[in-house]
């Protein structure tokens, strides 16, 4: 370093007090809507507003799964999630080499593609999904009634396409797949094609080539790729909004949701406890993918 | 030269394990964005008559929607939450933050963490808690914080719904600006500012010569990237307000989702979604070009 001259340490700490000053107010900003949250799942007499709870408690909490189907949403939420997460991981991964290594003439128009359809709003294509789907529901249900009667519902539950939990998966899956696709291909393209081609002399075959070498060095890919779409598909509350009606398939932000609407009987202290379990997952994840966040949105977003 | 015969079985290869993706792209998204545009020419409904036999009617869910009242109100309301939350409030706070975390400060890993930790909230979350920061009553925390200065409390949500969910939405994306704002930069090469300080500038004459010149690429394609995804937002204002009070908050998203599931009216719904995709899919392709994106 080179020695400053006398009024510039001064400066340099009037700028520091400056920089803590803001960042302190927008830190606030920031933090203070989660204290009531935090605060009123122990507190044993909640309220919509924030207050010292007389008594501590864990009660909300029993009572998310005693009293109310927590334990359901929460299977439901962590299912649907996990498994579109896992689907998502699998196909970008596969796509995503595919879109790293190919010559042909369709990478520049696939690619493009993707970019653009990252930002059609979800909320415009929801009404013909919503029909798209009903459509296939419908055919799937014709086709399986005359073999299972009356079992039928119940075989929907997991396969069907309009409340069922393939339909939301398979959607959730491919809403996250285009910034998935966009990482995992980055991804490869970093990688260096010597060690393929290693495996390609020694007769590997692509199944091989993709389990003994390509899937090892892609994990810290794959495991950016997954943990987007496992916040973005967590968070999502739209597609749950219109694809699932029954209660046995309810996840959680639909359950938070529509345990707010119960106007005249809110119970805050068990609101917040079913918030706050709902949100630990997405500050987890969150918390995991913070070092992938400046590659991804400065360059999976800007290309 | 022509391609040996492995070199075309590789290209196969690569197709066929790119093709899950592809077709899972093409029904879920490419096939309703095309057949949204059919619908907005039926009178397609969920229940009734209509939803049995649809017709197809035109351009007259255009012409309804050109003189429809709401839906001027909802592009309104959507221009001023764009306008308001992404490229005024995340926009500068996420820069001054930018800003600020690139000095050498004792809490920086604590005050970025704090940032990021909105952006990590599910939307139903966020607008659960604000609704108990925002609620009527004095006991709410807004209102508690602003009596504490002297100043009016109201219910925030009721008297002042539109810049409540800009608030709201602001406090949401910082961290994003933050991110972008913070790789841009990181660009400016060092030299630039010891140079101008050897030539005695002033940290103000340095910022407005230096810093926004050299931003301004990074900054246009962070309007861009921000007004996109902030058209698409719709949970945390619907968990908020629902589009109310007298839809002070219908957002466009929020009124094609209650023109289609409340309404029932499918095909009115799509006329208003395709004027949303052309919008996006416009400022995408300008993005996409601004970009220069390199694939």
């Amino acid at each position: 370093m080179s020695v400053a001259p006398p009024g510039e340490s001064a400066n340099r700490v009037r700028g520091d007090l400056m920089a803590y000053a803001t960042l302190s107010l927008i830190s606030i900003f920031c933090a203070i809507p989660f204290f009531w949250l935090l605060i009123a799942s122990f507190d044993g007499n909640a309220q919509l507003f924030l207050r010292w709870p007389e008594t501590w408690t864990f009660a909300n909490y029993l009572r998310v799964f005693a009293k109310e189907d927590g334990a359901k949403w929460l299977f439901n939420s962590l299912f649907v999630v996990g498994s579109a997460t896992l689907l998502v991981m699998v196909l970008s991964g596969l796509g995503g080499y595919a879109l790293s290594r190919t010559r042909a003439w369709w990478k520049l128009p696939f690619l493009y593609a993707i970019l653009l359809i990252r930002v059609l709003p979800s909320t415009a294509l929801i009404v013909p999904l919503y029909k798209f789907l009903l459509t296939l529901n419908n055919a799937e249900s014709a086709l399986l009634r005359p073999i299972f009667g009356s079992a039928t519902r119940d075989i929907m539950r997991w396969t069907g396409f309009i409340d069922g939990y393939l339909g939301l998966i398979l959607v959730l899956a491919t809403m996250q797949l285009p910034l998935s696709l966009w990482i995992m291909k980055t991804f490869f393209d970093g990688l260096p094609r010597d060690y393929e081609e290693a495996a390609l002399m020694d007769g590997a075959t692509m199944i091989q080539r993709i389990r003994r070498v390509l899937v090892p060095l892609a994990l810290p890919g794959l495991a950016a790729s997954g943990l987007f779409a496992f916040m973005s598909a967590w968070g999502d509350f739209l597609l749950p909004l219109i694809l699932l009606s029954s209660p046995e398939l309810q996840t959680l932000p639909l359950g938070l949701f529509r345990a707010f609407l119960r106007i005249n009987e809110i119970d805050y202290g068990l609101l917040t406890a079913l918030a706050f379990i709902y949100l630990v997952p997405a500050v987890v994840a969150f918390g995991f993918a913070r070092r992938f966040l400046v590659q991804t949105f400065s360059g999976g977003v800007k290309g | 030269m022509a391609k040996t015969l492995q070199e075309r079985r590789a290209e196969r290869q690569l197709m066929i394990v790119l093709l899950p993706s592809l077709l899972l792209l093409f029904a879920f998204v490419i096939y309703p964005a095309i057949y949204s545009v059919y619908l907005s020419f039926t009178n397609e409904a969920l229940t009734g008559a209509a939803a049995r036999a649809p017709r197809f009617v035109g351009t007259r869910n255009y012409a309804r929607l050109f003189n429809d009242a709401k839906f001027w109100n909802a592009l309104f309301v959507t221009f001023v939450f764009v306008l308001g939350s992404a490229i005024i409030g995340q926009f500068v706070l996420g820069l001054v933050s930018a800003l600020a975390l690139r000095r050498r400060l004792v809490f920086r890993t604590l005050f970025s963490s704090i940032i990021l930790l909105p952006n990590a909230a599910p939307e139903v979350v966020a607008g659960f808690m604000w609704i108990s920061m925002l609620a009527g009553g004095d006991h709410a925390t807004l209102s508690r914080i602003l009596s504490f200065f002297g100043l009016p409390t109201a219910d925030w949500l009721q008297v002042f719904p539109l810049t409540m969910i800009i608030v709201v939405n602001t406090w949401r994306g910082i961290a994003t600006a933050m991110i972008l704002l913070t790789a841009g930069l990181s660009t400016i090469p060092q030299e630039i500012y010891e140079a101008a300080r050897m030539d005695g500038a002033t940290p103000a004459q340095m910022f407005r010569r230096i810093t926004v010149p050299l931003m301004m690429p990074t900054i246009l394609l962070y309007m861009l990237i921000s007004t996109v995804s902030t058209i698409a937002v719709f949970g945390l204002v619907y968990a908020l307000t629902r589009g109310g009070p007298g839809g002070a908050t219908e957002l466009i998203s929020i009124y094609i989702y209650n023109q289609s599931f409340t309404a029932y009216q499918l095909g009115y719904g799509a006329a208003v979604a395709v004027i949303a995709l052309l919008v996006s899919l416009m400022l995408g392709i300008a993005y996409v070009r601004a970009a220069k994106v390199e694939i």
